[in-house]
């Protein structure tokens, strides 16, 4: 039994209303408890007066594990050889940058004071590799959302008209079967509608085979994700990402949940209008005004930051347009096993090229006219828009506005002059940062025991030094703390551990696996049984990683 | 998973004998070895037999006598702490194995290279070049109307491919599998596989391989409409290579299935490149995707981990402390035959049959008590195999998808993981 106490730091828990009050909080065995119980001795004690207390940062969506995240890695030596990380006694060596190796993810999150990642993509035939992947990525708590929506599968069980209850098994059983947390579309059949020689697919067009149009797909697998009671809502990568004018489809694939739940992806990817001599403008207004009314719908930006990454998506057909505006000029473009795809192309954001500078102000834009802080999520889309290790920078961006206004005036003025980002006067204040980094995706995944500081919460723990440059203060806490463990000290690594992994339990019938396993035997490369990932193979996946499973409640 | 609570034999099990992973195999687990009694092919069969074994005398051995494992473990260490650069060879290994040896590998700071990776590499540095559009065996057997093989015959590495993945009973998608159409291009092919089930012969274009270079060239050059010199390109009249230009063209969705230890190593990245551009022309109008062939001994498996906990592809040194990615500096024949390595580990659970390279360095093995050696080395220490005695996972040929792996029989063997972690923590006992 050990009790620390973390004695007069000023603590800042949304979750629980508590801001800017001077606390005292104790860890008993990795948890939150109120106090010492009588004859108790504290252990270790932590002396952070004056310091800022939040809980674990959580990134709710970051491409941290999978098949096209190691493709990127693959095709960019170059750009991992400006980054190497050293092997020290505690750690191993690795590489960062944009699209780090697994170990260098783990630590640099933890050193940053995040605790959790989700990875947002996951093809259910990919999903072992994601675990295993996540699995080598240290300290951090992992889970990650299935693709659903152009797997063949789905399709024809659409294409024949199965009933809901139908689909909620398969949806269920998916769930379970790739141990994630929730469902996540990438755009809606239009992956599938590729591998049939579509090059686009918008939201109200039919996939050439089975036809059946994005919003039949949104609409049937929104409704299967909160008839199931996962708390996650649908996670939707919508239609024409990046294409001037999008911000109509994404408009109306909000629209296409019919007020059921439905969370929209980079969203900054989906605001694109076009107005101005060359036919691309900011829709954040719109987009930004359309969150504000509709409160079934969340988003996170997917914010673009100058620069060298890459791009890793499921939406192959996209990529595959976009593969010749990658720099280097690279790509490599995937159809993956009747299930989804994927396309990787490395991707330069310039701060003087008119369409990078407005999307850049695009993402700041959505961020600063979105009122509610609890539904917009503090994202990069990591790797797409810029590599995570940048979120000190963007919360510097949000919390600052004469550092802002300084950036705005040095990107392409032609962008600037398109923007009304000057006139946006608004500070994220630390509350709300801690309500979009941890409190709002706790809530939003369903992790009860995450993104708070109350008693019986995991005691994940960051302490800040505060610091009027943002930046500085969010990329080095002081002190970091996982499951009650002191990982981080002073921005550097003092301990190795191992996360958990976060999956959902939905109930269903299980007969759909009579349909589901001649299926797979028919038509699929491998066997039903051996594409199911149970309890004990997620562990050793996950390289001994424990499971936390969330139940979740039928609405349906 | 056993049909009855008494049968001894266990069905939908995934082999890892080759990069295809069929996970459909019946393995009666009875006799000694272990006994593939359905979907197997030759490879599996003997493979199951072999290294499923449960060897009663098997021990762990320094310079040939027998030893207990901590004290081989001590020797290995001994010998890793006191190289400069060592490097880890064979690497035939599951997802644990190659966990293990990573971590190994960077407390010792060395360098990996698979046994395939010598055009494995090179396969590599085409991705890394210019990428490629590429497909997976599910969509193969699913979609492809026109498969046309680069230099392979696909079975000679993956047996069932035509079986599994071709001459399939149904599609999804409204058109018989066996109307397909297969053209091999290379001489020296088994192409008797890709006879259609109703007798259909596939086109042959018979040539040296080591000209496939020129192939590639007369394919990209008529997509691209340009002229072509000569009637008869590589003896073939221009007609036939017209025609298929035309089919790929035609086509809905053609697949072109290469394996880069069919090329001419040296070859090997420009013809990767060179399918990359046939793939990305087609796509214009119409679908077209690369099948790479790959995976065997597990080279995808200890790829992929190398890659995703690093950032770098194998052959990295770790030797500085921080990783040094330089494929042309680091190959394991380079390094031996300049004398810039001073020890040799070789790993291989899943491959039995390749020799570590005879040198006269201080070697350690840790491998299957049936690896076949040329010379004793300094240690030896046998592990059990994942898939037959161990739990495990393996990344097929198209690096999505892996394959949990079963024990079917117990071994006393230690797994390669807990030798190395055995061997690290003797390192660091010794404040190495």
């Amino acid at each position: 039994m050990s009790l620390i106490k973390l004695t007069g730091g000023r603590v800042i828990d949304p979750a629980n209303g508590v801001n800017d009050q001077v606390r005292d909080i104790y860890v008993r065995d990795g948890r939150i408890v109120a106090g010492p119980n009588e004859h108790e001795k504290i252990t270790a004690e932590y002396n952070i007066a004056g310091r800022i207390v939040m809980s674990g940062a959580i990134d709710m969506h970051s491409h941290i594990g999978g098949g096209k995240v190691n493709i990127a890695r693959e095709m960019l030596p170059e750009d991992h050889r400006g980054d190497p990380l050293e092997r020290t006694e505690l750690t191993r060596s690795s590489c960062g940058h944009a699209a780090p190796g697994t170990l260098a993810a783990g630590y640099r999150y933890a050193e940053m004071g995040y605790t959790a990642a989700f990875e947002p993509a996951i093809l259910p035939i990919n999903a072992r590799q994601a675990h295993m992947e996540m699995g080598d990525t240290p300290i951090l708590d992992t889970g990650g959302y299935a693709m659903l929506g152009s797997d063949d599968f789905f399709l024809r069980m659409m294409a024949a008209k199965e009933d809901q209850k139908a689909i909620n098994d398969y949806v269920a059983w998916t769930l379970n079967a790739t141990q994630t947390v929730g469902i996540k579309i990438v755009n809606p059949g239009g992956i599938s509608a590729f591998k049939f020689n579509q090059r686009k697919l918008d939201l109200d067009e039919r996939n050439a085979y089975y036809g059946i149009t994005p919003r039949d797909i949104v609409k049937v697998l929104s409704r299967a994700v909160h008839d199931l009671g996962v708390p996650k809502p649908l996670h939707v990568h919508a239609s024409n990402l990046g294409v001037p004018g999008n911000v109509d489809t994404t408009l109306g694939t909000m629209d296409a949940a019919e007020g059921l739940p439905i969370h929209l992806t980079h969203i900054q990817f989906h605001s694109y209008g076009t107005e101005g001599d060359r036919k691309f403008s900011s829709a954040a207004a719109r987009i930004a005004e359309a969150i504000n009314q509709k409160k079934n719908v969340t988003a996170d930006v997917g914010q673009i930051l100058f620069g060298q990454t890459v791009t890793a998506s499921g939406d192959n057909m996209v990529q595959y347009r976009n593969a010749d505006h990658g720099s280097p000029k690279k790509s490599v473009i995937m159809d993956i096993e009747c299930d989804a795809g994927c396309g990787v192309v490395p991707f330069k954001y310039k701060d003087q090229n008119f369409v990078n500078a407005l999307q850049w102000a695009i993402g700041l834009e959505i961020f600063l006219m979105v009122d509610d802080p609890w539904r917009v999520f503090l994202t990069t889309d990591h790797p797409n828009g810029a590599p995570f290790t940048t979120y000190p920078h963007l919360i510097k961006l949000l919390m600052d506005r004469s550092f802002r206004n300084a950036m705005l005036d040095t990107i392409n003025p032609d962008a600037r002059a398109m923007s009304n980002l000057a006139g946006l006067d608004r500070e994220y204040s630390l509350y709300e940062i801690a309500i979009m980094t941890r409190a709002a995706p706790a809530k939003l995944i369903g992790l009860a025991d995450r993104g708070h500081l109350a008693p019986g919460a995991a005691a994940d723990i960051v302490v800040y030094k505060e610091d009027a440059d943002r930046e500085r203060m969010f990329e080095k806490p002081e002190l970091v703390f996982k499951d009650g463990e002191l990982v981080v000290r002073d921005g550097r690594i003092v301990k190795v551990v191992r996360g958990n992994t976060h999956a959902v339990k939905p109930e269903f019938d299980r007969s759909i696996e009579k349909k589901i396993e001649p299926y797979f035997q028919r038509y699929h490369s491998v066997r039903m049984n051996n594409f199911k990932i149970s309890d004990d193979e997620l562990c050793e996946c996950g390289g001994g990683s424990k499971l936390i499973a969330h139940a979740c409640k039928k609405r349906g | 998973m056993t049909n009855e609570a008494t049968s001894t034999v266990v069905t939908e099990v995934a082999c890892p004998l080759c990069g295809h992973a069929c996970d459909d195999l019946s393995v009666d687990t009875a006799g000694n070895g272990l006994a593939v009694v359905a979907n197997g092919c030759d490879r599996a069969r003997d493979g199951f037999a072999r290294l499923g074994g449960v060897p009663t005398n098997a021990s762990a051995r320094i310079d040939g006598k027998p030893a207990s494992l901590e004290e081989a473990c001590a020797e290995a260490a001994r010998i890793l702490a006191g190289a400069q650069q060592p490097v880890f060879g064979g690497m035939a290994l599951d997802l644990n194995g190659a966990r293990g040896a990573m971590e190994l590998v960077d407390l010792a700071g060395g360098i990996v290279e698979h046994i395939n990776n010598e055009f494995g590499w090179r396969a590599s540095r085409a991705v890394q070049d210019g990428g490629g559009i590429n497909t997976t065996l599910a969509e193969v057997k699913n979609r492809a109307d026109l498969i046309v093989l680069f230099g392979t015959d696909a079975v000679s590495r993956q047996p069932r491919f035509f079986e599994r993945a071709v001459w399939v009973e149904a599609s999804m998608f409204d058109f018989d599998p066996s109307s397909r159409r297969i053209v091999y291009l290379g001489a020296g092919l088994n192409t008797a596989p890709g006879v259609s089930p109703d007798g259909r012969q596939p086109d042959v274009f018979e040539f040296d391989k080591t000209r496939m270079p020129e192939a590639l060239s007369v394919l990209n050059a008529l997509l691209a409409k340009q002229p072509v010199a000569g009637e008869a390109p590589l003896g073939i009249p221009l007609a036939r290579w017209q025609e298929l230009a035309d089919a790929l063209l035609a086509a809905k969705y053609s697949v072109l299935v290469w394996t880069a230890s069919a090329f001419d190593t040296p070859q090997v990245d420009m013809n990767v490149g060179a399918i990359a551009a046939i793939a990305r022309k087609l796509n214009v109008t119409t679908r077209c995707n690369a099948l790479p062939l790959a995976g065997n001994d597990g080279d995808s498996t200890m790829g992929a981990v190398h890659l995703w906990q690093t950032g770098f592809p194998m052959r990295t040194s770790y030797a500085s402390g921080t990783p040094k990615f330089d494929p042309l500096q680091n190959g394991m024949s380079r390094l031996l035959g300049n004398g810039e390595t001073d020890a040799l580990v070789w790993m291989s659970s899943l491959n039995d049959t390749v020799a570590p390279p005879s040198t006269g360095l201080p070697t350690v093995v840790i491998a299957p008590p049936t690896q076949k050696l040329d010379a004793e080395p300094r240690v030896f220490i046998p592990v059990a195999t994942p898939g037959m005695h161990l739990t495990g996972h393996f990344v097929r040929t198209d690096k999505v998808v892996s394959l949990p792996l079963r024990a079917l029989k117990k071994s006393s063997l230690p797994a390669a993981e807990q030798v190395t972690a055995a061997i690290a923590a003797k390192m660091k006992e010794v404040g190495a």
